[in-house]
């Protein structure tokens, strides 16, 4: 291939001639110290090329060699556990070969080239498999089974199929005596992976967050966007949604946020112990890291690179989860890029087609027929964080999301000062999936909880509007059916919407749990309210005993949830008991 | 035929016997507890005016401050035989304020 000549520097940008062999999204090399970059515009033989590293000390003159291979990341065993940068770079490797901090042009090899599997096939010589077919399997992690696929484009008969410890390149298969398969395949990462269609989702992603499960829920092979200011909570919600969604495989994409965040999740996830399977969440996790101080370009790849993983993983039928915090880092990040590359700005500076980029990203999430024979489903689910400045979700990155994701679960800075956490807004939150997540609710856990969530929720709005009349003239003004309105609400949202994410039992909690719960604090009000006409006095009610119990019931542990029907029963005799004495029965 | 309310007073005995002499439905208590479920039983049983003495109502202010917010019964404070505690006036002067802005009393 020819050799181009840098003729620009512009920090990640470099400007190359004598690129006319080269095509767009080609991966070059820059240099002689052999930098990764991706060329993202081509006028006539002048190539713009993103570099993935520090370009400091390049200089017109200096080479660029092409690999006339697009951005591509490599699938196989050894994703796992795994932390990369936004190129699929494993960092692990790089500690070792280079300390604590990224030196420029290292070469690592995506994927363990060294790392034995045991491979164990599915098919036999003389079987037919077509494209995205399982031919066998590596028990990858104790949790995860690795399903080894018939890449894209190829099918035919297998010819011979090996079993035993091999490494990712060694060969395993051989399909018509020529097409030779070896564990490992690539793929470029900003062309989605085919299935064979796409499906309607239509169950509900158990978070094990009481507000995103009841009010908010987001089906398996939705999309959500969380976008909420500075320090109201966006990353600690990623965290929960990364530990508890009940997904099989999660990625988790570090974008431009800070490096200590990173850190969180490798020191936290791999103590969190699955209570399904006993073992490690770590186990089913990877991580991209591309911190702030990491370089711009490779910020706006690892977007790309977290979701061909989790397509990967999706394609072996599984359901994934990517969480994506921040994208408004990514935003910036093509931002700087076009910004360089001279291109007309858009809102804010931000490049015309940021809209179509996030829609691309998104669009890339939903429950799909997978390929392959067996019509297996798998379903990815993409939670974004957005970091609107000063939280003001008018801005181009916050609009460009909400336009395509189906759920918008809003922080709020108001309830993070409160210490109401998590901080997610009922009042300007929504989810689309609504209906569908009711009817599966209505199926799988209680039919009255989509009566129960509507119930909860339209006190929750009435309350909104009692508190401007109680901001205006006192609460002492209010009928005493609206104080214990305001009383019932206090207490969904602060017995049941406040949860603790640092506390061992409340950190998770169940469909089942949430069901029972969301019944107790709504029996309150509704007894509480028979006892009113009653004639019981508003103050006995406030200060019954019972209360304490129900505002403890989010500590119970899941397999105690009898102990809330208890206190349903305890509540009923209190209040059965309050009519009797204070109220005036015979009237 | 008109529809009429009944007129009632509660306070200690000596205090609003005499009211019997006026037609009015006396009932005597002694505490809290029991003038409570007294003033809710009348509120309830078509008592449009209810006096109640000032000592008995200071001790439920709960139950007079119930029937504030609604138009019957009026719950009318008087002083007892002991003389007064004030409670009355004050409540009046209050509303007097709220309604007009400064006490024109």
């Amino acid at each position: 291939m020819k050799v181009g000549k840098i003729i620009k520097v512009s920090g990640p940008l470099v400007v190359a001639e004598g690129m006319d062999e080269a095509n767009v999204y080609d991966v070059v090399l820059v240099s002689d110290n052999r930098l990764v970059g991706e060329i993202i515009e081509m006028r006539g033989d002048r190539a713009s090329i993103q570099v993935y590293e520090e370009t400091t000390g390049i200089g017109p003159g200096d080479p660029v060699y092409t690999t006339g291979e697009p951005l591509s990341v490599e699938l196989g065993p050894g994703l796992l556990e795994a932390m990369f940068d936004g190129i699929q770079r494993p960092l692990e490797e790089f500690r070792v070969k280079s300390g604590d901090f990224m030196t420029r042009g290292t070469k690592v090899d995506n994927l363990n080239r060294e790392k034995k599997w045991n491979f164990t096939p599915t098919v036999k010589v003389g079987d037919v498999v077509e494209e995205g077919d399982v031919i066998g399997t590596v028990q990858e992690t104790p949790l995860i089974l690795h399903k080894i696929l018939v890449p894209i484009g190829v099918r035919g008969t297998v010819t011979s199929i090996e079993e035993g410890e091999f490494t990712v390149v060694d060969e395993i298969c051989v399909l018509d005596g020529e097409k030779r398969l070896q564990m490992m395949q690539k793929w470029p990462v900003r062309k989605g992976r085919p299935f064979k269609k796409k499906l309607n989702p239509d169950v509900p992603l158990l978070t094990g967050q009481r507000v995103i499960d009841t009010f908010f829920p987001v089906a398996k092979g939705g999309t959500a966007a969380i976008p909420g200011p500075f320090g109201s909570g966006k990353t600690v919600v990623q965290h929960q949604l990364a530990k508890w969604a009940d997904t099989e495989i999660v990625v988790y994409v570090g974008c431009g946020e800070r490096g200590n965040e990173m850190t969180d999740v490798l020191m936290e996830f791999p103590e969190i112990i699955d209570p399904a399977t006993g073992e490690s969440l770590m186990k089913r996790t990877v991580l991209i890291a591309n911190t702030s101080n990491m370089p711009v370009a490779a910020r706006e790849a690892s977007i790309y690179t977290g979701i061909t993983l989790a397509e990967y993983f999706r394609d072996m039928g599984y359901s994934v989860a990517i969480m994506a915090d921040s994208t408004s880092r990514w935003a910036e990040a093509l931002r700087e890029m076009s910004g360089r590359l001279e291109e007309m700005p858009g809102d804010e500076g931000y490049p015309a087609y940021l809209a179509s980029r996030a829609a691309e990203f998104y669009e890339r999430a939903g429950k799909v027929i997978c390929k392959g024979s067996d019509n297996r489903e798998g379903a990815i689910t993409v939670i974004g964080a957005v970091s609107p400045p000063g939280g003001d979700i008018s801005e181009p990155v916050s609009q460009a999301t909400l336009r395509i994701v189906k759920v918008f679960w809003g922080l709020d800075h108001a309830l993070s000062y409160k210490r109401h956490f998590p901080a997610i807004n009922w009042l300007n939150s929504y989810t689309l999936y609504q209906t569908k997540m009711d009817k599966w609710m209505a199926e799988n856990i209680d039919k009255d909880f989509a009566k129960n969530r509507a119930k909860a929720m339209s006190l929750l709005q009435e309350e909104a509007s009692l508190q401007e009349i109680v901001r205006l003239v006192g609460r002492d003004s209010l009928s005493y059916e609206d104080q214990l309105k305001l009383e019932a609400t206090k207490s969904i949202r602060e017995d049941y919407l406040q949860q603790n994410a640092f506390h061992d039992t409340d950190t998770f909690c169940s469909h089942a749990k949430q069901n029972k719960m969301l019944k107790l604090v709504l029996e309150f009000y509704d007894l509480g309210m028979k006892a009113l006409e009653k004639g019981v006095y508003l103050k006995d009610i406030e200060k019954m005993k019972v209360r304490e119990k129900i505002a403890r019931s989010k500590y119970i542990d899941e397999e105690e949830l009898y102990k809330i029907d208890d206190i349903i029963t305890e509540l009923n005799g209190a209040i059965e008991k309050l009519i009797q004495e204070g109220g005036i029965l015979d009237a | 035929m008109i529809y009429m309310f009944k007129v009632g007073v509660i306070g200690d005995k000596d205090s609003v016997l005499a009211f019997k002499a006026l037609g009015v439905h006396v009932f005597t208590v002694s505490e809290g507890d029991e003038a409570r479920k007294m003033v809710d039983t009348l509120a309830r049983t078509n008592y449009g005016v209810i006096f109640i003495t000032e000592q008995i109502a200071s001790l439920i202010p709960d139950t007079v401050e119930r029937y504030d917010k609604e138009i019957i019964p009026a719950v009318i404070l008087i002083p007892s035989n002991q003389g007064t505690l004030d409670i009355g006036i004050r409540r009046i002067n209050e509303n007097v304020e709220k309604a007009v802005g400064s006490n024109i009393l």
